[in-house]
């Protein structure tokens, strides 16, 4: 049996098994808390609650497949994919932005017709731009301290979709931001220009507030987390429940704050991890994304290529860091946001293109596939051999 | 440096990053869990939250052209965050706010108001109820206007929290009818036969608890909106309804009535335009339940009609057939039928029979046609749908009681009586809707109140009446039936309401009350029909449940109310007077003749003969007018010796009889009605004080 299961996967399931165990386990989590977390969502809609756990496991299962078929594609191809989709998410966010459906205020539905289902373009945007990014990183090494050649039309993509995405969602767009920051960094750009893209970002957020749609929102958001004086409701009733979590917490399915707490199935799922299994469950999934993150940077190492250094690298270190901003809201180390926590939270866009990067990273983790892509000349004049 | 070593040196650098990032979560729930744990619990135990149902704006009622028979009314109760305002905005604020408070209010005085506010302020308290009272929207207005609360719930921290009140603009009128609901879904009439449609759906918020049992919403933009009820538009008719009403509720007065109803039908369409159930409570009537929809009871004589439908539609009976009613009393099997005539009226024709209600005769003739075979005289009672519910909108409808041969206690004088009226029950309404298939030309249809439902202007569905049958009997015998209706108001025992200048057809009915099994001396009155006979418009039933003194019987009680009703009627509706049309086209209509005030019975008296319907408050001498609807209302002008009268709106005469009893002089200018008044009403009287009046 096991011998078969494990041929089975060799065959099918390539790449890093490390990381394919965490995310089915991440996966398992996500469904076990949400189903136990859309209980209050669908009394209030009237609905029976396995239609959430449905729906939710059929979106899990959604990731999944993105992931393997990604996974299934030389990572070469994506430098080539990625500007295409990045070219593509402009208008998108554009039209999202105008016209998108209004849910919570801000617009940051695309309502797909045909399919009836709604759809978050910032989501592509993000991982188009993170890919884009790593694959001009990666063509400019020789001379990157150059900042006419190299850095000036990195930072105009950066800008320009970061400054879109801002304009609906501006959690989202600094969490973006602060990931081309660190892929950057990464990508061997001089400390001293990263500087002065901070005070740029800054800058460029300043305007988003003043025209966006969240402008208010954030405003009120900040000025709560830095005076202290009082919590924000969710803020408040997320603490609570960390701190009735206790060590092991109150048992699957028992959260009391799930019937309170704003949106216990997406934005805070990581508050109802801790009160259902306590710090110990907390530790284990900080645990997991942290593996993640140790396999991608593992990836990255024995990567021939700085494109699939860097991709893996930014890849892992963008999802990694976007769980980990998710639980410092949750504890209270941030401002309360608007971010999911990447594989655990209910949301179809998100699983579906979270499951996208972790397929690159697994792609980058088996190697070159496509051997007719390394006799080619093209995207990969410029890049150094690994030693 | 060699680029891979570098990129992977950065990479370490930012692994490490991450990791202190992990830690600190880590650390953090530690924290949370361990140091500030207790507070947290504590805070938890302390706070309830819970999600409360908000309620949708209920749907309006509405009469045939549009006036409301009920609304909902927003009133509101204030409440305060004074956290919410900037300090300048309180201070500034703070001391014309409480003064405001305290003279609108009169709960505190206005330092106590300031104190409280400035504790609760300090205290950080996040709500404070300013007063338990309700305020009505206009009210609600001018209190957001004051200091402070005007720059609004979220500048100046002041908390509207509505409470929908019902509100029947027409207060008793038809309220039965519309109805009401409480609060655990029960009621009765419109209001609860249409609550889907009328409550639309609730919503749903989170809401904490705050001091006592009073919930404050915490808007974290999870509530589920709330979808207002729709409103339904029925076939009331206000005026008709108050001209049924006020007939019927003198009627019950004069007679001591234990209740008594009124429905009123639009033949063609079965538009129930008026419907009036006035129980007797105290010394007063009142509407309590509808007896029109809801009671079964013995018809009694109406139901005659259907006997003598099913006895010419099943034999050769002719209306000239002679039928001998002998001394008025006719024993069958061990029981015997009376004619309330004393002494009986011996031969007569089958019309004439009918047209004084003969029992005997009835009983005598379908003992004859029907004695064998019971069924089939049932079988016209159901094709004449008086054997089950009539599924009208208003739910609760009565079920006939109707004996069958194949139950126990049917006996051989089971079919006679029922011939008559006796051991079968059906409600007024079932009876009023045969009465109108008859106006109808033999059409029965099954009557309608509400016509449509929808917003405002958007109706989103229209009920229309249904066909219950298309031909209740042939052209003869529907002739022949409108024959004998017209007679029982021309020669029988409705002749008390013929010499109108139109011409009404109908059928009375006296059944005497069961009581512990026993018919007593007390009866049930009714009077049911259509007019004008020869081109039916209005069809209506008028029951009077056990009237005292001389009168009992349906011609003497149940019939002038018929007529006065119908009176009324005739002389509001045009169209009823086709000739006459051309004459009268430029009085404008919908304009009441110019009374404001004056002596009630003279005022009265004049309204009374020019059909319009008035109503008395209190019982003055002196009054003014009020339009309450469509009928006019006296309010009392107080008049006390040593004070100067109000005679605003009086003609001159009755001003200079008030003015000059007082012992005032009088100068007067221009002609019609007193304007103005130079001595102002209320003031102390001055013996031979000048007033100087203008009229206009």
């Amino acid at each position: 049996m096991m011998e078969r299961v494990k041929k089975w996967t060799d065959k099918n399931l390539q790449g890093d098994p490390i990381i394919w165990t965490v995310v089915l386990g991440l996966s398992i989590i996500s469904i076990l808390v949400v189903y136990s977390a859309t209980g209050t969502l669908a009394f209030k809609k009237m609905a029976n609650p396995e239609s959430y756990l449905f729906k939710h496991s059929m979106l899990v299962l959604l990731g999944l497949f993105a992931m393997w078929v990604a996974h299934k594609l030389d990572y070469r191809y994506y430098s080539r994919i990625s500007r295409l989709a990045l070219w593509l998410s402009v208008p998108l966010l554009l039209y999202t932005f105008v016209a998108g459906v209004q849910l919570n205020d801000a617009s940051r539905w695309l309502h797909l017709p045909f399919i009836n289902q709604s759809f978050q373009p910032s989501d592509l945007a993000s991982l188009a731009l993170i890919m884009s990014l790593t694959s001009m990183l990666s063509k400019k090494q020789q001379n990157i301290e150059s900042l006419k050649e190299s850095l000036i039309p990195i930072l105009i993509w950066c800008g320009m979709i970061c400054g879109l995405i801002a304009l609906t969602n501006f959690s989202s767009a600094i969490l973006l931001f602060v990931t081309c920051l660190l892929i950057m960094f990464i990508g061997r750009v001089p400390v001293r220009y990263l500087t002065m893209l901070v005070f740029v970002g800054a800058l460029a957020g300043a305007v988003a507030i003043a025209v966006g749609q969240r402008g208010t929102t954030v405003v009120s958001r900040i000025e709560s987390f830095v005076n202290g004086k009082e919590l924000p409701f969710q803020a408040e009733q997320a603490r609570i429940a960390v701190a009735t979590g206790g060590v092991i917490g109150k048992g699957p399915g028992k959260s009391n704050q799930r019937n309170i707490l704003p949106h216990p199935y997406s934005d805070f799922v990581f508050a109802i991890i801790i009160e259902e299994y306590g710090i110990t469950g907390g530790i284990v999934v900080v645990l997991l994304y942290f593996i993640l993150l140790y396999r991608g940077m593992k990836a990255a190492y024995n990567s021939e290529r700085a494109f699939g250094g860097l991709l893996s690298a930014g890849l892992s270190f963008a999802l990694v860091l976007q769980a980990f901003i998710n639980m410092g809201v949750v504890v209270g180390l941030g401002p309360v946001t608007g971010i999911p926590l990447p594989l655990i939270s209910m949301g179809g866009t998100s699983m579906l293109f979270t499951g996208v990067s972790l397929g690159i990273i697994l792609s980058v983790s088996r190697g070159d596939i496509d051997i007719s892509l390394s006799d080619k000349k093209g995207i990969m004049r410029n890049m150094p051999k690994a030693a | 440096m060699n680029i891979k070593r570098h990129i992977l040196l950065r990479v370490r650098v930012a692994f490490v990053l991450m990791f202190i990032f992990a830690v600190a979560i880590v650390a953090k729930i530690v924290i949370i869990q361990f140091v500030q744990g207790e507070a947290w619990k504590e805070k938890a135990r302390k706070i309830t939250y819970q999600y409360r149902p908000v309620k949708a704006t209920r749907g309006n009622i509405y009469s045939d052209n549009g006036s409301l028979l009920a609304t909902s009314l927003p009133f509101y109760k204030v409440a305060f965050d004074p956290t919410v305002p900037s300090k300048g905005t309180f201070d500034q604020g703070i001391d014309s706010l409480s003064i405001y408070l305290s003279k609108y209010f009169h709960e505190k005085s206005a330092a106590q108001y300031k104190n409280m506010m400035i504790d609760a302020r300090e205290q950080n308290r996040r709500y404070l109820m300013v007063s338990r009272r309700l305020i009505n929207y206009h009210v609600k207005k001018e209190v957001a206007s004051w200091p402070i609360f005007r720059e609004g719930r979220y500048g100046g921290g002041v908390i509207f929290e509505r409470v929908d009140k019902r509100f029947q603009p027409f207060e008793n009128l038809s309220k039965r009818t519309v109805g009401f609901i409480n609060e655990n879904e029960r009621g009765a009439g419109l209001e609860y036969s249409f609550n889907d449609i009328l409550s639309g759906q609730d919503g749903e918020a989170m809401f904490q608890k705050i001091s006592g049992s009073n919930w404050k919403p915490v808007f974290d933009g999870t509530e589920i909106r709330t979808i207002d009820g729709d409103d339904i538009e029925t076939t009331i008719d206000v005026n008709l309804q108050d001209v049924a009403e006020t007939a019927l509720e003198k009627a019950l007065r004069g007679h001591e009535a234990d209740f008594g109803l009124v429905v009123v039908m639009e033949v063609e369409t079965g538009e129930i335009k008026a419907m009036s159930n006035l129980t007797r409570v105290g010394n007063g009537y009142r509407e309590t339940y509808n007896y029109a929809v809801g009671s079964v009871m013995e018809p009694g004589s109406t139901i005659k009609l259907a006997t003598a439908l099913a006895l010419m539609e099943e034999t050769p009976l002719r209306l000239t057939d002679i039928i001998d009613t002998g001394d008025g009393s006719y024993k069958i099997y061990n029981s015997t039928v009376r004619d309330h005539h004393e002494g009986g009226w011996g031969k007569l024709s089958f019309k004439e029979a009918f047209e004084k209600s003969s029992n005997v005769a009835m009983v005598k003739l379908v003992d004859k046609h029907f004695g064998l075979d019971p069924n089939r005289f049932l079988s016209y009672l159901d094709k004449l749908h008086l054997t089950h519910s009539l599924n009208f909108q208003i739910m609760g409808g009565g079920v006939p009681k109707i004996p069958r041969p194949e139950q126990n206690g049917w006996s051989g004088i089971t079919l006679p009586w029922m011939a008559h009226g006796y051991g079968l029950e059906v409600t007024p309404l079932h009876i009023l809707t045969l009465f109108n298939a008859v106006a109808n030309n033999g059409k029965m249809i099954r009557p309608i109140i509400v016509r449509s439902m929808g917003k405002a202007d958007r109706v989103r569905q229209e009920y229309k009446a249904e066909v219950l049958e298309e031909n209740i009997c042939s052209r003869e015998t529907l002739a022949r039936i409108r024959q004998l209706l017209e007679g029982v108001v021309e020669n029988g025992t409705a002749s008390n309401v013929k010499g109108t200048h139109y011409r009404i057809a109908g059928k009375t009915g006296t059944a005497q009350l069961l009581k512990n099994g026993r018919y007593t001396n007390r009866y049930m009155t009714s009077f049911a029909g259509y007019f004008p006979a020869g081109n039916p418009k209005y069809s209506a039933i008028v029951v009077v449940r056990n009237p005292k003194g001389w009168r009992q019987y349906g011609s003497n009680v149940a019939a002038p109310v018929f007529k006065e009703i119908a009176d009324n009627i005739y002389s509001r509706d045009l169209e009823l007077h086709g000739s006459f049309v051309e004459e009268i086209t430029d009085v404008p209509m919908g304009v009441f003749p110019v009374i404001q005030a004056g002596n009630r019975e003279e005022l009265s008296f004049i309204c009374n003969e020019l059909g319009v319907s008035n109503h008395t408050v209190d019982n003055e001498k002196w009054v003014k007018t009020k339009i309450n609807g469509n009928a006019v209302q006296w309010h009392s002008k107080e008049v006390k010796p040593g004070i100067v009268p109000d005679v605003r709106g009086m003609t001159l005469r009755d001003a200079i009889y008030l003015l000059e009893t007082a012992g005032m002089r009088i100068s007067h200018r221009g002609i019609g009605r007193v304007e103005e008044q130079s001595v102002q009403p209320n003031a102390k009287v001055k013996k031979g004080e000048l007033v100087i009046l203008s009229l206009g």
